[in-house]
């Protein structure tokens, strides 16, 4: 197989993302940061076809310098090289001038025959990149995607559809965006890890290097604009705790199901 | 010159159309008729009369059918094409997709070609004093709803979630129905499907009553499934146990799942981050089980029992049963 790339997203946890009512501005400088999980599962994908078929595993990210240690976390696992795409003029960008990017430094990588990315990232929840990206490469996609195999030259995929899934085929290049959780990510690996962090040498290529002007990519080439943020309060619940033991506990239940016609 | 349109692509199985594209259409009728617009469904292939004057009865003032038999079954490749060309020539301000798998299959590469915004899982949409659309997006997990503008790019194009909005039914209601043949015999469809599989799975958004399942139910998901039986309700579950595949992925509950509007739900083993509560806000009456007494999903509840739901459930089941 020709190389197999990978997008990447480094995203902060959920959790630990604290909205301050008062500027309406997120905090994210207590969260702490991971490699979105559904990417963790298409690297996953990625690194079980080269195993098979042969082929690189080529981490592609677009972000600030600081995603260069979860990339190297990437080539612990097993990747065969990160890129990191990185500038100032990439800030702020919304899907568009992201997808422009990637695909830029996906063209000059070259030499694909597979392009994987999780299905969504876990803080934007958008999972509208994989698409524009496969729309820039003029390349076929399969999105959502449970199973990637090469089978007689021919990428046969699984992917979810309303109410069950599809076995699709098609010749690559193709991009594929695969779901969280469709395969076990494996742990890094302990002396890759070392090699990853004193003998890896992680490319960083910026705008000049992707031949991108400065108005097409970050929040100037951006087509969607966030006017406002607003904090969703939870209704409030009542919130009454029913105590005692099993018995008590599940006898009250019943009468709350009762009195509910959840019966 | 743009027109004052709103744009509804119909995603339909056959002659059943999807409730999210009804809802989208019922939202939009309301949007139009404060503001000027008129609505356009988006049909797509042979479909019966019927499904054409449905999108016309739930709220299209004029239906675009895209007449082709290749175009009955959903093709990313065909789809943009013939959307991609017919919004190309008719410039309508607004195009909304149901974020289903085909919709936002469809969408992401449809904007990209357009080049224009595209907003993803809208659970609200306003048009503002400029007849901007606003679109309300979740992000963080449910925590905060982002609102987004498409400013200059048109059309302004968002996917929108399923369950989010009303159907409105009008059976009187009148429309212009134009038919248009595209020109794709040279069209490739790049992706073939040797096999599809699906089931009639129950539409969770729907659902009165809701029995949730989550990590904390123990080893015995069928013990859930009993307890719905006796309590004639749906049942759902948290991400962890759809991606353990114990259950489809469309009794999925929270942000990347379904939104339950249920009257009653009743939540077993869930401790509740913010992805999954965000699926039970719009509940009535939550009532739920989890061992940790500290557990988020207690601060969602209107009844919180705090206990072991693998005990608990079978001594539920055995007091419905009668047994005691």
């Amino acid at each position: 197989m020709r190389n197999i790339i990978v997008c990447v997203k480094v995203v902060p946890k959920a959790d630990n993302v604290i909205f301050d009512p008062a500027t309406k501005r997120l905090d994210r400088s207590k969260a702490e940061n991971q490699i979105n999980d559904a990417d963790k599962t298409a690297i996953e994908i990625a690194l079980r076809l080269r195993e098979k078929n042969g082929g690189k595993v080529i981490l592609l990210s677009m972000g600030p310098p600081l995603f260069e240690n979860y990339l190297k976390l990437g080539v612990a696992m097993g990747a065969d090289d990160a890129i990191l795409l990185s500038d100032r003029n990439f800030g702020g960008a919304d899907t568009y001038p992201t997808a422009l990017v990637l695909s830029t430094a996906i063209t000059k990588i070259g030499d694909y025959d597979l392009i994987l990315a999780g299905e969504e990232s876990s803080d934007a929840a958008l999972g509208q990149l994989p698409g524009q990206i496969a729309e820039f490469l003029d390349i076929p996609q399969v999105l959502f995607a449970s199973s990637v195999k090469l089978e007689g030259g021919k990428l046969r995929v699984r992917r979810r559809i309303k109410g069950g899934h599809e076995t699709v085929e098609t010749s690559g290049p193709v991009m594929v965006s695969v779901e969280m959780g469709a395969v076990q990510p494996r742990f890094p690996n302990f002396e890759k890890m070392k090699w990853a962090i004193s003998g890896f040498h992680l490319k960083i290529w910026n705008s000049t290097e992707l031949n991108l002007r400065e108005d097409v990519t970050g929040l100037k080439g951006s087509l969607t604009l966030v006017k406002g943020l607003i904090e969703i309060t939870p209704s409030k619940r009542k919130r009454v705790f029913i105590d005692g033991n099993v018995e008590e506990k599940s006898s009250r239940l019943v009468e709350l199901l009762k009195e509910r016609s959840l019966e | 010159m743009i027109k004052k349109e709103l744009w509804v692509v119909v995603e339909r199985d056959g002659s059943e159309i999807e409730d999210v594209s009804l809802e989208i259409l019922g939202k939009s009728a309301v949007i139009a008729k404060s503001s000027g617009y008129n609505v356009t469904g988006i049909v797509l292939g042979t479909p019966e009369d019927a499904v054409v004057r449905d999108v016309i009865r739930y709220g299209a003032d004029r239906v675009i059918l895209l007449k082709h038999e290749r175009l009955n079954q959903y093709s990313n490749d065909l789809y943009v094409k013939v959307l991609f060309d017919l919004i190309s020539s008719e410039l309508p301000a607004a195009l909304l997709v149901g974020a289903t798998y085909y919709g936002r299959d469809l969408a992401g590469r449809l904007a990209a070609r357009l080049r224009t915004g595209l907003t993803a899982n809208a659970i609200n949409i306003k048009m503002d004093e400029k007849g901007l659309l606003v679109f309300g997006v979740p992000a963080y997990g449910g925590k905060i709803m982002a609102e987004i503008v498409c400013e200059t790019a048109r059309p302004q194009m968002s996917t929108v979630r399923p369950g989010t909005f009303s159907k409105v039914f009008d059976q009187g209601k009148q429309g212009e129905i134009v038919e248009v043949v595209p020109e794709i015999s040279k069209v490739q469809d790049r992706v073939k499907v040797i096999e599809r599989k699906t089931n009639k799975s129950k539409d969770l958004t729907k659902s009165e009553k809701t029995i949730v399942g989550g990590n904390g139910v123990g080893g015995d998901f069928s013990l859930v499934w009993k307890l719905a039986e006796l309590t004639h309700s749906d049942v759902g579950v948290t991400r962890p146990l759809a991606d353990k595949g114990i259950v489809p992925r469309e009794l999925q509950v929270g942000t990347t799942g379904y939104s339950l509007k249920s009257k009653v739900a009743l939540i077993l083993g869930v401790s509740g981050s913010e992805h999954f509560t965000s699926g039970i806000r719009d509940c009535g009456t939550v009532i739920s089980v989890d061992i940790d007494k500290g557990s988020e999903i207690f601060n969602h509840s209107d009844y919180c029992v705090v206990g072991d739901a693998a005990e608990i459930i079978p001594a539920v089941i055995k007091k419905l049963e009668g047994k005691i």
